[in-house]
């Protein structure tokens, strides 16, 4: 009996090869998918905590920084974004004493990162953030 | 003699197998990978130098005129809902801001005091890595 096309399985040494063209075609498909999905690069983050009525113990001597449009104010007074680290210590009872950082209408978002960047830099962590 | 047999270069390696395997990654790391959802507008985050990293969930958005969305949810409703679905996760991992650096300070000031009185008591906010 003469066995049908369909079923032979012989190796043979002419086998035709798959053509290669479209799947590389899938693949880079994929890859420019990918590439124009994703979003590249860790992003970093920093913990906020709202300023909450009774939420803790508030000790010491009013810590107040004001975020404005080009800098900080510490109480109302001025100072540079360098100067208000040393300036706080000089209010902190300890440590980890609590600072309060409220923006006005003028300042950004940048504008209030850039002064948490500062204060914790120098150590100064317990910030929270006041409407 | 025949010196036919040995002069024949070695068999090609054969590409089915590898476009087996490749097919078979690709495949894993389609089930597996979560793609994260579009971002309801463009949104810059502001840079820092925060060494805390981002952690991966849904975040809020809030976009550079101070328009906040959490899904398909906008302004105050997507502030109720992400507290909400926050509130029945774990509440181990931070609710996730992010915010575009130019937006007033003053919003996300005020955001955080919408998410705290909704219970919510972890957040952060991410930010790019400053070069």
């Amino acid at each position: 009996m003469p066995q049908s096309k369909a079923f032979s399985f012989d190796t043979s040494r002419r086998r035709r090869r798959p053509s290669l063209t479209p799947m590389v075609d899938v693949v880079f498909l994929l890859l420019v998918f990918f590439m124009l999905a994703s979003r590249f690069g860790q992003d970093v983050a920093l913990p906020l905590s709202p300023a909450v009525a009774g939420a803790g113990s508030y000790q010491g001597a009013p810590r107040l920084i004001t975020v404005t449009a080009d800098g900080a104010r510490l109480n109302g007074v001025a100072f540079e974004l360098s100067a208000l680290p040393d300036e706080l210590r000089k209010l902190m009872p300890d440590e980890n004493a609590t600072v309060v950082v409220r923006p006005d209408s003028e300042a950004a978002l940048q504008d209030m990162v850039s002064v948490i960047d500062e204060l914790s830099d120098a150590g100064i962590r317990q910030i929270v953030i006041a409407e | 003699m025949d010196m036919q047999e040995e002069e024949r270069p070695p068999p090609r390696e054969s590409i089915v197998p590898m476009i087996n395997v490749v097919f078979l990654l690709l495949i894993f790391f389609l089930m597996t990978a979560t793609i994260a959802p579009p971002e309801p507008f463009e949104v810059e985050p502001p840079a820092s130098a925060s060494e805390g990293l981002g952690e991966p969930g849904q975040p809020i958005f809030v976009g550079a005129e101070g328009q906040i969305a959490w899904g398909a949810a906008t302004g105050d409703v997507a502030v109720a809902q992400a507290a909400a679905a926050w509130l029945e996760g774990e509440q181990t991992t931070p609710l996730i801001i992010r915010a575009d650096k130019s937006v007033a300070a003053t919003t996300i000031a005020g955001l955080l005091k919408q998410l705290a009185t909704s219970g919510v008591t972890k957040s952060q906010l991410l930010a790019e890595e400053r070069p």
